[in-house]
């Protein structure tokens, strides 16, 4: 017995050498620099930097914009989280249910993970000709009467986050459907067959068997969403002036960082503290979903 | 009573097939608007949006080949690297994750919050200090740059983790241990072949966010002979004054197709879990 | 049970290639997965040749690579292009800074060229001021490339704005289309305005002055008298004011297309096929384009693209109501340079050299020249003829060859070169700073808003500030 769980307990260190080896020789020095960066006044095009202690935090609390990005990145990602998952879990359930017996599984859910293949470049690009002011949009609503004349849909605040918050959920509910999928396929066929033995309804099944089964998928969902989410960057960025317009509506966390980042001199220092409160915020949300997503039984 | 449960599950699937198709119009139209455009010249693309396909789709082939772009090439690079990248990746997560989920160790609770806080922490701009790095061990211009740091992804651990501990059953790793397989046979034969769905849902997400990486690896690779697909179509992007927008949609929509090929190939094993399920027990 | 047996031994097939590939190579592992990436290296290494890296986002420059090593045989030019769409370029520039993989010459882009030029990343090119005056280079392309009157870049060609207008609106509405009478009419900006209420007046609203008010945007900075910022603090010049009052004159009076640059609206213009929302046409008097605005964007549009409708011809040129400059491309060394002397050279070749400069601007680099050099070189590299060079010498000699050219026939026979000429002389870059289109971009989003009627004045200029302290934490804004 002793000598089978000192043989567990070097496995397990041998599983994750290979990460941990990797991790030092590669991901460590982005991320220690990325910090230290945050404490200095570090430009790119001067390449000299002096500890600045914490005026890079305090300038950030200090003006408006960076509370609106913060602001904004929330508005943006929940809006579009919420459709996201909620057609993903609709249409994997639907694609798994043994009762419709859906044709074309595999075509459907490959025609909607489609969109994420494409390059965001080339969608915000379709995006803003669809609603130029000459575009077509404007066209089909001013020749049948629902506008009186042309209008700078991309001008315009509603539309603008509107439109992001569409293109983000329809470049990533069908990878989502994925992941669910690969999720409920995982659970055993026999659960479900005792359940309908007992009687159980299909809504039963799902509140019983699926969702409690399915919760660590449903965590990293979650959290790769949030964190995606809170890095929310290429669709905001390129469907406008890459700086959040109009009116800083579209003004992501990661587009502020960008903009100190690719500012004249290059304030790598500022970027860096940027990102070290997303990392903060998004960590603290991360820890309350798995919080309340935690396996209950497991802590009993 | 039993014509009654036929009719409803006739009725809901008529209204789950409308809602796929409403749903399916919604994703073609802005694909198929790359697509027309890949049809049409430049001039016709800078004067507005069409629905229908037009005729420059060799004029557009034309202007790749003379910007001596060698596509082939660059489409063997990419599929190297792609390739090894999923490898990578994919192997490597399982096999971290299956040391988190199946072991008991000091500091495995510390190594799983590392791993997530990797997660979280966002490092889309560290590329200039992560070079300058690259430059001093002298892996610049090597698409072991690229590769490599995927050894510790720490994304696809996280979902792996998840994975196995939905899939993994305590029971079968104890059995195989009774036969006397070692522990990595057991994860080799055993745990792999039970996570295909999980193996291949990684794998089809790696090999799509290497394919279409470009913004990094024009950061880090140099050479134009190493430049992968999506690098040669951006490069025609480049030319300011003049971009030639329709060999630029020509070219994403030829970037685009090998990824399809994969997915279709891949993406059934995704749903052959059903199959697994039924065979564990 | 078939098919779950097929992914098993499928998987376990991966799985041993990786074991076989993979595993051992963790601790080793850069060395694995470098060799392919190596070995297409080392043929490269061998050659004798002097090695000249040179980078830039386009592939113009290539040309005059090709044709360096004409008469540089023991130098081989790598030319790399990096696009700089979404600002790879850039970062990639800022990253090599130090390291040993540092390229020897770099192309810098008009928006970017002040943040090097004062940076200390360039080399001096005090060596070559002898050249560029025998050349003639124009001033406005010296002081582009000068800090504290250190001169670290120069451009092969000058960039000069102009006005193109339409000659049979001008017929229609001012009675003549003759380049020195349209020129006479909107010398100052009180006869542009004029201009432009005339044509809204004599259309019935259906011909605009401009597309975009956007158009006029960068004369009115090009103007301004003071940069903006001095000692440290954010100045706006009246200039900048003016603009924005003459802007929303503009959009209130119906005097543009209110169609954004580089949109279909813009180009729908220039042949004549701009259509709008509901369906009527318009008509667009004149465009704000620079030198290579002409070949690469007016010419080309001037066909909508289903043929029915081509305004070739029917175009002339002026200098308008204020000079400017638009884009263009320098040339810099990097200081750490292991061959600093050598990309002097090259910069001296590409920007100095009146025969590189004359066979540039003449259409000598055909791709049957190039390829005669290097066999190597792609189909459609190759510089047609027209391009405006910066050195006034070069200029002087080949003007008159433009007289019976395809651009001129495009002009109704006026000579294009001869107009940009002109006008060239009397631009001034003097104020231009690195922070300029960081700070001019800023400024676009909360004019729209005004313009649109969405914010006050007041607005405008809060939020545009606001913007700045973002990106300038060290810049005084009161």
């Amino acid at each position: 017995m002793n000598l089978t769980a000192l043989k567990k307990i070097n496995h397990g260190y041998l599983f994750i050498a290979p990460f941990v080896i990797g991790f030092l020789i590669f991901g460590l020095y982005p991320v220690v620099n990325t910090l230290a960066l945050s404490f200095t006044d570090m430009t790119l095009m001067t390449r000299e930097g002096n500890w600045n202690d914490f005026q890079n935090f305090t300038r950030l609390f200090a003006d408006d914009v960076f509370m609106t990005a913060v602001g904004n990145t929330w508005l943006l990602w929940i809006l579009n989280f919420i459709p996201q998952i909620g057609i993903a879990m609709l249409l994997s359930m639907w694609f798994t249910n043994a009762r419709l017996r859906l044709k074309g599984v595999g075509l459907w859910r490959a025609m909607f993970f489609l969109p994420n293949l494409l390059m965001p470049a080339a969608v915000a690009a379709l995006f803003f000709s669809l609603f130029s002011y000459y575009g077509p949009v404007n066209q089909v609503m001013v020749r049948f009467d629902l506008l009186p004349e042309a209008v700078h849909f991309l001008q315009k605040i509603p539309v603008a986050r509107a439109l992001v918050i569409f293109i983000q959920w329809w470049m990533w509910f069908g990878q989502t459907t994925i992941i669910l999928m690969a999720g409920m396929t995982s659970i055993p066929v026999h659960l479900y067959e005792a359940a309908m033995v007992d009687g159980a309804t299909s809504m039963q099944m799902f509140t019983r068997i699926t969702l409690p089964l399915l919760k660590p998928i449903l965590v990293y969902i979650f959290v790769t969403s949030l964190v995606g989410g809170m890095q929310m960057f290429d669709i905001p960025y390129l469907l406008t002036d890459g700086r959040g317009s109009p009116s800083q509506s579209i003004l992501t966390n990661t587009i502020l960082m960008y903009t100190k980042f690719a500012s004249s001199k290059g304030h790598i220092g500022a970027a860096s503290a940027v990102g070290v409160m997303v990392f903060l915020m998004t960590s603290v949300c991360a820890m309350a979903i798995m919080y309340f997503l935690r396996d209950k039984d497991k802590d009993k | 009573m039993f014509k009654d449960y036929r009719f409803t599950t006739n009725l809901l699937r008529v209204f789950v097939y409308t809602v796929l198709v409403i749903l399916l119009i919604v994703t073609i139209v802005p694909i198929w608007l790359v697509v027309v455009n890949a049809s049409r010249s430049t001039l016709e693309i800078q004067q507005g949006l069409s629905f229908l396909p037009s005729t420059h789709t060799l004029d557009n082939y034309g202007t790749l080949l003379g910007r001596g772009l060698d596509l082939g090439r660059g489409f063997m690079n990419s599929l190297f690297v792609a390739f090894c990248s999923t490898l990578v990746t994919v192997y490597f997560s399982f096999l971290t994750a299956y040391g988190l989920v199946v072991y008991k160790f000091k500091g495995k609770k510390l190594f799983y919050n590392l791993i997530v806080a990797l997660v979280l922490i966002p490092l889309q701009f560290s590329i200039i200090g992560f070079y300058q790095y690259m430059s001093k061990i002298g892996l610049t211009d090597s698409y072991a740059s690229l590769i490599l740091p995927l050894i510790a992804n720490a994304g696809a651990v996280f979902f792996a983790k998840q994975y196995l501990e939905a899939v993994v059953v305590q029971d079968l790793v104890d059995a195989a241990r009774i036969d006397g397989a070692s522990e990595f046979a057991t994860f080799h034969r055993i745990i792999l072949p039970l996570a295909v769905p999980g193996l291949m849902t990684t794998g089809i997400f790696a090999f799509v966010a290497a394919w279409n990486n470009f913004f990094n690896a024009f950061i880090l690779i140099t050479t134009r002979d190493k430049y992968t697909l999506p690098m040669l179509v951006q490069t025609l992007r480049g030319d300011v004054y003049r971009t030639e927008y329709g060999a630029i949609y020509l070219g994403l929509a030829v970037t685009v197709v090998p990824i399809i090929i994969i997915y279709a190939i891949f993406s059934r094993y995704i749903v052959s879990g059903i199959a697994m399920g039924a065979l564990k027990e | 049970m078939r098919k779950s047996l097929f992914s098993i031994v499928s998987l376990l097939i991966i799985a041993s290639m990786l074991l076989a590939g993979c595993t051992p190579a963790t601790t080793a592992a850069p060395a694995a997965t470098a060799a392919p990436a190596e070995a297409t290296q080392a043929p490269a290494a061998s050659t004798e040749k002097t090695i000249l890296n040179v980078w830039s986002f386009t592939n113009e420059i290539n040309t005059m690579a090709i044709a360096f090593e004409a008469i540089h045989p023991e130098v081989d030019v790598v030319y790399t292009m990096i696009p700089m769409t979404n600002g790879e370029y850039q970062t990639k520039l800022k990253a090599v800074i130090g390291t040993a993989d540092t390229p020897d010459v770099i192309a810098l882009e008009a928006a970017f060229v002040k943040e090097y030029v004062e940076a200390d990343f360039l080399a001096d090119l005090a060596d070559l001021l002898p050249a560029a005056q025998a050349a003639q280079t124009y001033q406005f392309v010296i002081d582009v490339g000068t800090d504290n009157g250190v001169t670290k870049a120069f451009a092969y060609q000058a960039t000069p704005g102009a006005v193109f207008y339409r000659r049979s609106l001008a017929t229609e509405y001012f009675g003549t289309d003759d380049p020195a009478e349209i020129q006479a009419m909107m010398s100052d900006l009180d006869g542009f305005i004029e201009m432009a209420a005339t044509i809204k007046e004599k259309s019935g609203g259906d011909t605009y002055m401009v597309a975009s008010s956007g158009d006029f945007q960068n004369p009115f900075f090009a103007n301004r008298a003071q940069p903006w910022v001095v000692d440290g603090a954010l100045v706006v010049d009246p200039m900048v004011e003016e603009y924005i009052n003459i802007a929303k004159l503009f959009r209130d009076n119906g005097y543009e297309a209110q169609a954004q640059q580089w949109q279909e609206g813009w180009f729908a213009g220039m042949n004549d096929s701009l259509v709008d929302a509901d369906g009527n046409a318009k008509q667009v008097f004149c465009y704000f384009l620079p030198t290579w605005g002409l070949p690469y964007v007016l010419a080309p549009n001037s066909k909508s693209a289903d043929g029915a409708h081509d305004t070739g011809g029917d175009w002339g040129v002026v200098t308008g109501p204020l000079p400017y400059q638009w884009g263009g491309t320098w040339l810099g060394a990097m200081a750490e340079s292991p061959n600093l002397e050598l990309a002097k050279e090259f910069i001296r070749f590409a920007t100095l050299d009146e025969q590189n400069l004359t066979n540039w601007a003449t259409g000598v680099y055909t791709n049957a020249y190039l390829a005669a050099i290097d066999p190597n070189v792609a189909p459609d590299q190759a510089q047609a003829a027209g391009d405006f060079v910066s050195s006034k010498v070069v200029v002087n000699k080949i003007v008159a060859s433009f007289d019976n050219s395809e651009l001129s026939a495009f002009l109704a026979g006026q000579n294009s070169y001869a107009g940009f000429a002109e006008a060239a002389p009397s631009v001034n870059a003097k104020l231009m700073t690195g922070s300029d289109d960081a700070i001019q971009r800023a400024l676009n989003d909360p004019i729209n808003q005004y313009l649109n009627g969405e914010i006050s004045m007041d607005d405008l200029w809060s939020i545009w500030k606001d913007a700045l302290r973002t990106e300038f934490p060290d810049l005084v804004i009161k």
